[in-house]
C-alpha cells in the first residue's frame, strides 16, 4: 500500500529516516504550518463544491451532515484497528526482544512480513468473506496489515539501547522489569511513536477498501463517485481521504514531539 | 485447486500483465525519481522539498489518489500507470537523495580534483556509489505498488487485481473465494520473484568494492 | 629534500614547472573578510612547498585556487608561464595531481581502476595504462600483482594513501596538490610516508604545494615553508631552517613551538656533514702498532674494523697500552650510526658514547669515519650561516604589489610601493629582520632572484 512509511527501508545509508528519526523534519514551524494548510484544502473544496449545481444524488450524498458522520465511521475504523494494533504489537514487540525469547524473532516477524506483503484489498475481501461483510472484518484485516510497522519499531526501539546503560541500570541493583520501565521503553519511545504514526496512516487509508465490503467510511464516496459516475463526489471523497490521511499523520507528529522525553 | 489448474492460462497472463506493468512503471519510477535526486541532492533547501514530498505523497492513500485521477484521466491503463509510478517514484527519490547525500565529501572532492567533469563525477562516481542505496529504495517500491497495482484493477487496469475484484463482484457464487485468494497468492509470488530479480540485479550491478 | 641537502642520492631532473599566485583574493560574500587577501607568491619549479597554519588561516583555500576547485574572486593563477584562470577547470586539473586526506579513492573501483582513471580520461590506450599502473604501484612501493585487483576497502590507511599518491602521479603531472595527505594514518605509518614522499620526490623533482596543520611534517618535507595567518595572509616564507632559527615574528615562533631548536637538528643527515678520519688497524695488529699509529695522528682512540671494514671495537689509547692483543669479538655497545640518520639521532647516540663521538658507517656496514659534538654544532652553527645566504621565493600580501617576469629568464620580480621590507613574503610587525639586511639583495632593490633552492 501506499502508506509505507519511511520504516520500510532497510537501507544502511538511510538509516537516520529507517528509525523514524526524521521526525522534527521541517521543525516547529512546519509543524504549525501544516494544519493551516489542510484547511486551507479544505475550505478551497468546500468552496468550489457548494458553488456548483449539484445533481439531486451529489445533494443527497455530499451534505455536510452526511459527510460527517461518513468521516465519523472513517475514523471509528482507523481508532479501533490502531488500539488493538497497540495491543498486540507493543507487547508481543516487548517480548521478542527478550533474551529467552529471542528464538522467535525470526518466524514471527517472517509471519508479520507476510501479513504486509499481500495487497490490502485481497486482505479485507478474504476477511469479509470468511467473518461477513461490515466493519469487524475490516478492522481484523487493517489489523492483520499494520502490525508489522509497530512491531518492528518496538523492536528496534528496544535493539538500539545501549546496552551498557541496561548493565548500568542492573549494576545499581534494578529488576530487569524495572530497567525495561525506567530505562529501556523511555529510550525506545521515538521509535515506538514513529512506528504507531506509520501504522495510523497505514490504517487510515487502506480503512478507504473498507468500503469493498460494506464498512464504511469516506471510501463510499470514492465508490459511488466512480459507480455512478458523479465526478464531484468521487473528487470530494478523495480529498477528504487524503486530507485526513495528513491530518493523523500531522497528529502523530505532533504526539512524537511532546512525548519525546527530554535530552534525546 | 481445480480452479487454478482450470485457468492456469488465464492466471499466468494476468500475472504477467501485472509484472510488467510494474516493473514498467518502476523503470520509469527510477529514471524520474533519479533525475529529481540528481536535481535536488546539491541544495539542502531542494533536498529538503523533496524529501517532503516523498513523505507527502506516501501519507495519500492510493485509493484516494487513484480517484482523484479518475476525474481527468478516465478509466484503463493510464492512471494506472500513473498513479503506480507516482508511487514508485517516492522511496526511490528518498533513498536516491539520501545515497547521493551520503557520498563523502572527500571522494566527490578528489574526483573533481583530478579534473573529472560535474557529469563525469555524478555519473562515474557519485551514482556508482548511491546506487545500492537507490536499489534497495526500488524493492520497496517494487512491493509497495504490487499492492497499488491491485488496487489500481478498479479502474479496469490490467494484472491480477480483477482476479479479487471479480471474486468480490460475484459474491457467494462458485469460485468467488478461490478467485481472491488466487489473487492474493499470485500477487505474493509475483512480488517474491520481482524481489528477486532486483537482488541480482543488484549483485550483478554494484561493484564488489562497495560490498567488501 | 630540504634546501640543505646536498642530496646523497642522485637527484632526478626537475619535472615541475614554476607556480604564480598573482594577487588573489577569495572572498565569501561581499562584506565578509576575505578567506585570502591579496595573495601574491612564487612556487618555484621542483621544489616542494608547505603550507602550514592554524585551521580557517585559508591555506586550503589558496591550495584549491591553483586547480580552481576554488574560483578565485580576484588575481590570477600562472602555472608554467600559462595564465590558466579562465581554462576550462577540468582540463587544468587532469594536468595535475590531487592527493586528500585518506586518499579520497573511489571505493567502487579497483586499484588499478582508481590509478587508470586520468589516463583514460586522456585517451591513453588499454596496455599503457596497465603498463602505467604497474609502474606507479611500484614507485609507492606496493607490489602490482597483489595490489592490482583489490578494493580500497581492502587496504590499510597507509596503503590507501599510496595509492592516492600514485593515482594522482598516473599522468606525469608536472604539479602535486595535497591536502593533509598524511593526517588520516597512525603516527608510524605517517613517518614512513613522509619519508617515502621525501625519496619519490628526490626522484621526480615535480612541484608540490602541501597543506598541513603539523609544523613537524612542514620542516620535515618541505623546500620551503609558508605560514599562514587567517586570510590568507603570509607570516613568513622562508627554507625550514630559517622558519626555526629565524621566525619572523611571535605568531610564527608561537606557531613553531618550544623546541625549534630541536627540530633543527631533525633537518640535517649526517652525511652532509664532514666527517672527521679516524685511524683504523685490523685484529692482527699488535696493540702496540695501533699506539704508535695513534700517537703519530694524535689520536686518542684507534677503530677496530674486520676485512669487510665493519667496525669491531674502537678502544681508547689507555685501553691499548694494557692489552696483549686487539680485540676480535665485534663490541655489542658501538656508538653506531648511518649515513642517513639525522643530527637528532647522531647527538642521541654521542651523547651515550664514552668517546663523545660516534662511528658513521655507510652501505653493508662499511666504516666511513667519525663524528664528534663538535662538528654537530659546527654545522648548525654553519646552517644558521647558510640560512642567511638563501633566498627565498617571493611571497607578500601587499594589494599594491606587482609581480613583473622577465622574458628570458622567467625570473620574477616584485615591484612594491613600500620598498623597505615588504618584498620578501615576510609579515614584518614592524621591526627589521635581524638576519638578513637589506644591503644582502640590494639596497633599493625588492628584486628577488628566482630561488634555485640550492646552497651556494
Amino acid at each position: 500500500m501506499s502508506q509505507l512509511d519511511t520504516e520500510k527501508t532497510p537501507t544502511e545509508a538511510a538509516s537516520k529516516t529507517d528509525t523514524g528519526l526524521e521526525v522534527d523534519r521541517g521543525g516547529r514551524a512546519s509543524l504549525l504550518l501544516y494544519p493551516v494548510i489542510l484547511l486551507a484544502i479544505l475550505g478551497a473544496l468546500f468552496a468550489w463544491l457548494y458553488t456548483r449545481d449539484l445533481s439531486d444524488t451529489e445533494m443527497v450524498t455530499l451534505t455536510p451532515g452526511e459527510l460527517w458522520s461518513m468521516t465519523l465511521e472513517h475514523l471509528y475504523l482507523t481508532a479501533i484497528a490502531t488500539v488493538v494494533v497497540l495491543v498486540i504489537a507493543i507487547p508481543l514487540g516487548i517480548l521478542l526482544t527478550r533474551p529467552p525469547m529471542r528464538r522467535f524473532t525470526t518466524p514471527v516477524t517472517a509471519l508479520v512480513n507476510f501479513g504486509q506483503a499481500a495487497p490490502a484489498v485481497g486482505l479485507i475481501v478474504v476477511f469479509a468473506f470468511w467473518m461477513g461483510f461490515g466493519p469487524t472484518a475490516a478492522i481484523v484485516a487493517l489489523v492483520v496489515y499494520a502490525v508489522l510497522p509497530v512491531l518492528r519499531n518496538t523492536m528496534a526501539g528496544l535493539d538500539a539501547v545501549d546496552q551498557s546503560l541496561v548493565e548500568a541500570g542492573r549494576g545499581m541493583g534494578m529488576s530487569a522489569a524495572a530497567v525495561l520501565w525506567r530505562v529501556e521503553l523511555p529510550l525506545a519511545v521515538p521509535l515506538i511513536l514513529a512506528g504507531v504514526r506509520t501504522a495510523l496512516v497505514l490504517v487510515v487509508g487502506t480503512a478507504t477498501l473498507g468500503t469493498f465490503i460494506n464498512a464504511g467510511g469516506l471510501g463510499l464516496l470514492i465508490t459511488s463517485g466512480v459507480n455512478l459516475s458523479l465526478p464531484r463526489v468521487l473528487i470530494t471523497g478523495s480529498v477528504l481521504v487524503a486530507v485526513l490521511a495528513l491530518a493523523v499523520d500531522w497528529l502523530g507528529r505532533v504526539v512524537e514531539h511532546i512525548a519525546r522525553p527530554r535530552g534525546l | 485447486m481445480d480452479y487454478v489448474t482450470d485457468r492456469w492460462q488465464q492466471i499466468l497472463f494476468a500475472s504477467w500483465q501485472h509484472f510488467s506493468l510494474v516493473v514498467q512503471c518502476l523503470l520509469l519510477a527510477t529514471v524520474i525519481a533519479v533525475g529529481l535526486a540528481m536535481v535536488s541532492y546539491r541544495s539542502e533547501r531542494l533536498s529538503n522539498l523533496a524529501n517532503s514530498f516523498t513523505a507527502i505523497g506516501l501519507t495519500i492513500p492510493s485509493f484516494a489518489m487513484i480517484g482523484l485521477l479518475i476525474a481527468p484521466l478516465g478509466f484503463g491503463v493510464l492512471p494506472a500507470v500513473v498513479v503506480v509510478t507516482f508511487y514508485a517514484v517516492l522511496p526511490i527519490l528518498r533513498n536516491a537523495v539520501v545515497g547521493l547525500n551520503s557520498v563523502p565529501g572527500g571522494v566527490v572532492e578528489s574526483a573533481r580534483g583530478i579534473g573529472m567533469s560535474r557529469m563525469a563525477t555524478f555519473f562515474r562516481v557519485e551514482l556508482p556509489m548511491a546506487w545500492p542505496v537507490i536499489l534497495t529504495g526500488m524493492r520497496v517500491s517494487a512491493q509497495m505498488v504490487m499492492g497499488i497495482a491491485a488496487i489500481a484493477a478498479f479502474v479496469l487496469g490490467p494484472g491480477l487485481g480483477g482476479f479479487i475484484f471479480s471474486g468480490l463482484s460475484r459474491l457467494g457464487g462458485a469460485n468467488s473465494l478461490a478467485s481472491v485468494i488466487t489473487g492474493i497468492v499470485a500477487v505474493i509470488v509475483v512480488a517474491t520473484i520481482l524481489d528477486a530479480l532486483l537482488i541480482l540485479l543488484g549483485r550483478l550491478t554494484t561493484s564488489r568494492g562497495l560490498r567488501v | 629534500m630540504s634546501e640543505s641537502t646536498t642530496a646523497p642520492t642522485e637527484p632526478g631532473r626537475i619535472t615541475g614547472v614554476p607556480i604564480l599566485l598573482d594577487g588573489v583574493t577569495k572572498r565569501y560574500g561581499s562584506k565578509s573578510a576575505p578567506a585570502v587577501d591579496h595573495l601574491t607568491l612564487e612556487i618555484p619549479a621542483g621544489s616542494t612547498v608547505m603550507f602550514v597554519g592554524p585551521s580557517g588561516c585559508g591555506k586550503t583555500t589558496t591550495m584549491k585556487m591553483i586547480n580552481r576547485l576554488i574560483e578565485p574572486t580576484e588575481g590570477s593563477i600562472v602555472i608554467d608561464g600559462e595564465d590558466v584562470t579562465t581554462m576550462n577547470g577540468d582540463d587544468l586539473r587532469r594536468r595535475m595531481g590531487y592527493v586528500i586526506q585518506a586518499g579520497g579513492l573511489f571505493p567502487h573501483m579497483t586499484v588499478a581502476a582508481n590509478i587508470g582513471l586520468v589516463p583514460k580520461m586522456l585517451g591513453w590506450d588499454k596496455q599503457r595504462i596497465a603498463e602505467r599502473v604497474d609502474e606507479l604501484l611500484e614507485l609507492v612501493s606496493l607490489d602490482p600483482d597483489s595490489y592490482r585487483d583489490r578494493y580500497p576497502k581492502q587496504l590499510s590507511g597507509g596503503q590507501q594513501q599510496r595509492v592516492g599518491v600514485a593515482r594522482a602521479l598516473a599522468a606525469d603531472p608536472p604539479v602535486l596538490l595535497m591536502d593533509e595527505p598524511f593526517g588520516a594514518v597512525d603516527p608510524i605509518t605517517r613517518q614512513r610516508l613522509q619519508d617515502e614522499m621525501i625519496s619519490i620526490q628526490n626522484e621526480l623533482r615535480k612541484t608540490i604545494v602541501i597543506v598541513t596543520h603539523d609544523i613537524d611534517e612542514a620542516v620535515k618535507l618541505g623546500d620551503w615553508v609558508v605560514v599562514f595567518d587567517e586570510g590568507a595572509r603570509i607570516q613568513q616564507y622562508d627554507s625550514p631552517e630559517r622558519i626555526l632559527a629565524e621566525p619572523a615574528n611571535d605568531f610564527v615562533s608561537d606557531f613553531v613551538g618550544s623546541g625549534a631548536g630541536l627540530k633543527a637538528l631533525g633537518l640535517t643527515r649526517v652525511n652532509e656533514m664532514p666527517i672527521l678520519d679516524a685511524v683504523v688497524v685490523t685484529p692482527e695488529d699488535s696493540p702496540t702498532t695501533a699506539v704508535q699509529k695513534a700517537e703519530a695522528a694524535g689520536h686518542g682512540h684507534v677503530v677496530v674494523l674486520d676485512r669487510a671494514r665493519r667496525p669491531i671495537a674502537w678502544p681508547s689509547v689507555a685501553q691499548l697500552r694494557r692489552a696483549t692483543a686487539l680485540p676480535t669479538r665485534y663490541e655489542p655497545d658501538l656508538p653506531i650510526v648511518g649515513m642517513g640518520a639525522t643530527l637528532e639521532d647522531a647527538l642521541d647516540t654521542m651523547l651515550v658514547s664514552r668517546a663523545g663521538a660516534a662511528l658513521v658507517v655507510g652501505p653493508r656496514g662499511r666504516f666511513e669515519g667519525v663524528v664528534d659534538i663538535d662538528t654537530v654544532m659546527q654545522s648548525l652553527r654553519d646552517n644558521r650561516g647558510a640560512a642567511d645566504t638563501g633566498r627565498s621565493p617571493v611571497g607578500t600580501n601587499d594589494a599594491e604589489a606587482r609581480i613583473e617576469v622577465a622574458p628570458d629568464t622567467g625570473e620574477i620580480t616584485l615591484i612594491t610601493p613600500d620598498q623597505v621590507g615588504t618584498g620578501r613574503g615576510r609579515y614584518d610587525d614592524g621591526a627589521a629582520e635581524p638576519s638578513r639586511s637589506d644591503a644582502d639583495e640590494g639596497s633599493d632593490s625588492t628584486a628577488l632572484p628566482q630561488t634555485s633552492g640550492e646552497r651556494p
